[in-house]
């Protein structure tokens, strides 16, 4: 070797060996929540990316853009656990017991408690935000016009909700809901329910001011006047944050720190949820800097992987593990129409087709890996889920071409023509190719038929004119009645299967009684099993999210039930 | 030149009876149920759907709320959106400063380059220039609208970027971010105003061309008058004025809402809200923003008619007589 | 679309008149034919010929569209088994097939389904050009019956029609389009027939007030008095004396409205509401491929290049064949 090369080697091993050393020393950050090694920094505005809400009342708040922004504001008498689904926490009840069936509720408020203009959070304003939920003749406060909420069916469990719905009824109010004194609230149901702790979790069911509803909320503008703002517009509520300003729609919504709140106080001054059409345009601006938490745009999520880093929960984002791609609790099914249609009828044809599907296919093609096959069609985040419960829902191409002689129609000979329903304005397209494409190699005849708009796609469901057609379901509650009641109880409005099992209805019924929530899971799990032999609809795949936060982020939470934890959130750019 | 005016305002009515008519009808064919549609997932209980339904005046036979709809529009109130509860003319008002900023921006580059070209092709003409506007036009105006923008969002956009390091490019997306609202209406403008003023230079140059063959500029030529004094003083006049026809209607085209660049480029303006209404079959939308639109393109239209005056003296002074 | 003719349309229509003529303007000439002799001895399609052959822009373009046509015709034939099938996927092999680069096996590589490109796009020629001369076929049949009742009876038929068509012409053209598609029933949508339908209602107004301006150009000819002196119907007027004046227009006019059809109908497949797959189409491969812009813009560039070359090939066609008509025009 040259004098020359020597140098050069041992120059570059010394590089090479003080980088290792280097690496070896850099401190490892947990990655969740209350693990960083930094102290918390207070202040600063967070800057959130949001699709245009529909309703930032209470009252209304259904799609996830809404809810977001509201349970900001609002504090509800409980609230899921961002990272743990079997927990409920205490919100803005500080405890709450239920009667030996779980048919009465009782929660006690915590009397220190304020909504953000001072006046006190009473049983009434709970009752009172129940009955314009439940009420079909509410008024939106932002067009004065007369528009029943669409989330009423969160109140169906309460005593006096049907009433309430009947066609031309006059009642006002919910029979079940008492205010025993001004701080404790008694719910009386129609059934028992054991998982109603959950229910009274979601953030729509807030208490708010019958006063500021109907006279409206005075605020001051920029300039300083006193101006005075529809209360759908600019609502106030008993959270962690309040509105600075009313909804500016199309652009933002503007919340600053409550600093009136009885809870833990956030570390954040405010939060801008800054309003975008499309979400790419969103990505876009985060990459430039601009924004703090986005959606990952089509297409870029390992391009954001590589540059970001991976939560290593899938929720918590903190700086170098900005990516979060935990999976949330959303089921992604084909339906099957159990009744009307011959051949769909029969579980061994429901069973070939299921075994036939390429799930992984279609989530590393459509998907890049963001979403995961589905074995059951319970997500994986909810308590009760197991897998192997429902046997068939996984790819196995041979077994299908099997299962398919089973079910009499050997190479598909003999089948009937099978028709692929979706709306066509949802980005389905792809997804339902691709199905076709595996179904086609069982010898099946497939055609693929789009209806123009989901409400349309909706009602043909609701008409049994589809024979398999997408859809999808997502959780209202972290549990796992919220799957199997809807879409398999015989009764449910949303059980388009048409699946009847007067077995499952009644196991379902006695789980529901069960007060020890270990015991009632188990029982749960057991009715997914039979449920699963059965195999109704085909589960496709899980959600997961496809979220990314900046990197002067902090221990933000982004939950399986995609609500975002504001209170823990700090933010601190790096150094 | 009143009456001229007049007589266009007269004409005007049964075209906006007849559109408005023929939308209304349309609209009671479609299939979706914009009601439904905005419950989005979750099922709307029968007495809030009648109600809402109601509200709206769904319920109505389809010319009662022609009726209706006639009698809100006399008193200025366009209705409210189905989908958000908005009063139209709020939307409107949001929308459209994007859709004029956005055609505005076209018009100018049509307006310079469509004459400039134009003239350049007919003066030198059979020149290595005239070859050239020839060729350009004709692939302009062949090119679909939507893949212009899209390639242009490409070049300027993400392989400009990657090609300086990320430190000079122009925004694809949307109206707001980091630079001022004029610069994400740059790619845009030139996409809208691309296949119009090809087709405006065209015309200029073949209305040059006619022109320039007809006796009284060739006396011009004769009597010694320049090039340029011939082009500016005789042909000009004439040959403008199916050039400003043109403009004039294409202006009120793109007023109408360029859908597919407002689309390619998420420009929030009038085109992107009238195609989500459609959608949405957002009716008070729909017909508030197309009413609109009508009475935009009748107001450039009289403008385009008044200035023909200017141009061509024969109509100021009554000789000839609209259709 | 076919802005050109309808600006100059307008422009007859606000009353100007040709300075030399007293008539109204008709539309403009072609670049250099004037002063040309014309051919007296040879007949209208003779000579519209030989202008034509001498037209070499015009010629590539001919030769163009008939490459393209056959090829589409003939696809059936050679693509799937060269290339592979433009719209099968085989799920096995998707994921690693998706999205290549072009290659020997795939000249312009796969969409991100896995399929050949090279194969969607002559199989997206199909819809592209059935659509193109159907829907202006449409438009012609249409144009031509409401054209020629309005030019020849003058009256109320007459206004009536007009009147009809300003509400077309005033209603924003894709706007109508939209609309049109939505009220498709669903068993129809995505098919070829809706979209020739619409384009195809669209189009009649222009073409009609072409042919009515023609008819009206004519009627004011001595020559037609004297025939209908000697006792012609108004059938024998039609087509012995009208047509052949009306056709060199209507024939420039179709072949540049094909050209508008297929950009039509890409930019309603890129919407959503026109073609729908499995059928291949071109302004539907756009917005299918626009997500995969910074990774793959082939995706979104054989598409457009399809449209551009196939759209511009009809446009300098329908120049030739104006020029090539352009003296018995003027005659």
């Amino acid at each position: 070797m040259t004098h020359r090369l020597r140098k050069v080697i041992a120059v570059s091993a010394a590089c090479a060996l003080s980088l290792g050393i280097l690496a070896g020393c850099a401190p490892k950050t947990a990655d969740t929540g209350a693990g960083t090694t930094s102290a918390v920094v207070k202040g600063g505005t967070l800057s959130y990316y949001v699709g245009e809400p529909a309703y930032i009342d209470p009252y209304n708040t259904q799609e996830s853009e809404g809810t977001q922004v509201e349970q900001s504001v609002f504090d509800s008498l409980t609230a899921f656990d961002p990272l743990d689904a079997t927990k409920v926490i205490p919100a803005a009840a500080l405890s709450w017991s239920a009667n030996a069936d779980a048919s009465v509720w009782t929660f006690k408020l915590d009397p220190k408690a304020t909504f953000s203009d001072g006046n006190p959070v009473k049983a009434q304003d709970f009752i009172y935000a129940w009955n314009r939920i439940a009420n079909p003749n509410t008024l939106n406060t932002s067009t004065k016009k007369v528009e029943g909420s669409s989330i009423g069916y969160h109140l169906a469990p309460v005593k006096g909700y049907d009433e309430m719905q009947a066609e031309g009824s006059k009642v006002a109010e919910m029979s079940g809901l008492k205010a025993v004194d001004d701080y404790t609230l008694e719910v009386t149901l129609k059934a028992p329910f054991g998982d109603f702790e959950y229910v009274v979790g979601h953030p729509a069911l807030a208490p708010v001011e019958k006063a500021l509803v109907d006279g409206g909320v005075k605020y001051k503008d920029a300039a300083g006047t006193e101006q005075t703002a529809a209360f759908g517009d600019m609502p106030v509520g008993n959270g962690p944050f309040k509105l600075s300003e009313p909804w500016k729609r199309g652009q933002y919504i503007k919340v600053v720190r409550n600093d009136a709140y009885a809870g833990v106080k956030p570390n954040i001054d405010g939060i801008d949820f800054r309003i975008f059409q499309d979400p790419n345009t969103a990505y876009t601006e985060f990459e430039a800097g601009t924004l703090d938490f986005t959606q990952i745009g089509e297409g870029k999520i390992k391009d954001a992987i590589a540059k970001y880093g991976e939560a290593a929960d899938g929720y918590t984002a903190n700086p170098g593990k900005q990516a979060l791609l935990g999976s949330e609790n959303s089921i992604y099914y084909l339906d099957v129409n159990n009744k009307d249609f011959p051949a769909l009828k029969e579980y061994k044809f429901r069973k070939a087709i299921s075994l036939a599907i390429n799930r992984q296919a279609i989530c590393d093609v459509v998907f890049q890996g963001t979403r995961v096959p589905a074995d059951n069609i319970v997500p994986p985040g909810i308590a009760g889920y197991a897998p192997g419960l429902w046997p068939d829902s996984k790819y196995d191409a041979a077994a299908a071409v099997q299962a398919m002689t089973d079910a009499g129609f050997p190479g598909g000979k003999g089948a009937p023509e099978i028709s692929l329903w979706y709306n066509a304005d949802g980005g389905h397209q792809k997804i339902m190719e691709l199905v076709k494409a595996d179904l086609d190699k069982l010898g099946l005849k497939v055609k693929l038929s789009p209806t123009p708009d989901f409400a349309t796609y909706l009602k043909q469901l609701g008409a049994g004119k589809v024979q398999i057609g997408r859809l999808g379901w997502s959780a209202d509650y972290p549990i796992i009645y919220n799957f199997l009641y809807p879409l398999f109880n015989s009764k449910s409005a949303d059980n388009y299967s048409k699946f009847t099992d007067p077995a499952v209805d009644s196991a379902i019924d006695a789980a529901e009684k069960i007060s020890d929530s270990a015991a009632r899971i188990a029982a749960f799990t057991e009715v997914d099993k039979t449920i699963g032999a059965q195999l109704p609809v085909i589960p496709i795949m899980f959600y997961r999210h496809h979220h990314v936060a900046a990197a002067r982020v902090h221990d933000l939470t982004y939950s399986a039930m995609n609500l975002a934890d504001f209170q823990k959130v700090w933010l601190q750019a790096a150094k | 030149m009143f009456q001229y005016i007049f007589r266009r305002l007269v004409q005007f009515v049964p075209v906006f009876f007849g559109v408005t008519l023929l939308l209304f009808f349309v609209t009671t064919i479609l299939p979706g149920d914009p009601v439904a549609l905005r419950a989005g997932e979750k099922k709307l209980p029968p007495a809030v759907y009648q109600a809402m339904r109601h509200q709206y005046g769904l319920d109505k036979p389809w010319y009662q709320q022609y009726a209706d709809y006639l009698g809100a529009l006399a008193k200025g109130d366009l209705g409210t959106s189905i989908a958000s509860g908005r009063q139209v003319t709020d939307i409107f008002k949001d929308v459209y400063p994007y859709t004029v900023k956005l055609a505005g921006g076209a018009i100018a580059l049509e307006i310079i380059f469509g004459i400039a070209v134009g003239i350049v092709a007919a003066v030198k003409r059979y020149s290595i220039w005239d070859t050239l506007a020839t060729l350009t036009t004709s692939i302009l105006v062949a090119l679909p609208v939507f893949w212009l923008g899209i390639m242009l969002q490409y070049f300027f956009g993400i392989w400009l970027k990657n090609a300086t390091g990320g430190a000079f490019y122009l925004p694809i997306s949307g109206v707001s971010g980091v630079f001022p609202t004029w610069v994400y209406l740059i790619l845009p403008s030139i996409t809208l105003a691309s296949v119009s003023t090809a087709y405006a230079a065209r015309v200029m140059r073949s209305q040059l061309l006619e022109v320039s063959g007809q006796d009284y500029v060739r006396t011009a030529h004769a009597k010694g008058l320049s090039v340029s004094r011939v082009l500016w003083s005789h042909e000009m006049k004439n040959a403008l004025i199916p050039v400003v026809t043109f403009i004039g209607l294409d202006l009120g085209a793109m007023l109408s809402g360029a859908i597919l660049t407002e689309s390619v480029f998420n420009i929030p303006g009038l085109g992107w809200t009238i195609y989500h209404s459609i959608r949405a079959y957002d009716y008070p939308v729909l017909f508030g923003c197309v009413t609109l639109m009508l009475f935009a393109v009748l107001f450039i239209n009289l403008i385009v008619d008044v200035s023909y005056a200017f141009l061509d003296p024969r109509i100021r002074y009554g000789s000839a007589a609209g259709e | 679309m076919s802005n050109e003719m309808d600006a100059l349309q307008g422009a007859a229509n606000h009353g100007v008149k040709d300075p030399r003529t007293g008539l109204p303007a008709t539309p403009p000439s072609g670049p250099d034919v004037k002063g040309e002799a014309s051919g007296r001895n040879r007949t209208l399609m003779g000579d519209a010929w030989y202008r034509l052959s001498r037209n070499k822009l015009a010629l590539v373009a001919l030769a163009w569209l008939m490459i393209i046509t056959l090829a589409a015709i003939s696809a059936s034939l050679w693509v799937p088994r060269i290339y592979g099938d433009p719209v099968a996927i085989d799920t096995a092999t998707v994921a690693t097939g998706a999205l290549q680069s072009p290659s020997v096996a795939h000249p312009m590589g796969t969409d991100d389904l896995g399929r050949d490109m090279l194969s969607r796009i002559v199989y997206g020629a199909r819809a592209s050009l059935s659509v193109g001369f159907m829907a202006v076929f449409v438009s012609v049949v249409i144009g031509l019956i409401l054209g020629s009742l309005s030019g020849f009876y003058t009256g109320w038929p007459d206004a009536l029609i007009m009147r009809i068509a300003d509400v077309f012409l005033a209603f924003p053209y894709l706007l109508f389009a939209l609309l049109l598609l939505s009220v498709v029933p669903k068993e129809y949508r995505g098919g070829i027939m809706p979209v020739v339908l619409t384009i195809g209602v669209l189009g009649w107004p222009s073409i009609a007030r072409v042919f009515r301006s023609s008819i009206l150009s004519v009627k004011e000819n001595d020559y037609v008095d004297a025939a209908r002196a000697l006792g012609a119907s108004d059938l024998r007027l039609m087509t012995r004396h009208i047509m052949p004046n009306a056709v060199a227009p209507i024939v420039v006019y179709s072949t540049m409205s094909i050209g508008s059809a297929i950009l039509t109908e890409a930019a309603l497949s890129y919407l959503g509401l026109g073609i729908l797959p499995p059928t291949p189409s071109w302004g539907r491969m756009i917005s299918d491929g626009q997500q995969y812009l910074t990774s793959n813009p082939g995706l979104v560039l054989w598409p457009g290049l399809a449209i551009l070359t196939t759209v511009l090939a009809f446009t300098l066609l329908g120049d030739g064949v104006r020029d090539a008509l352009d003296v018995k025009m003027k005659d």
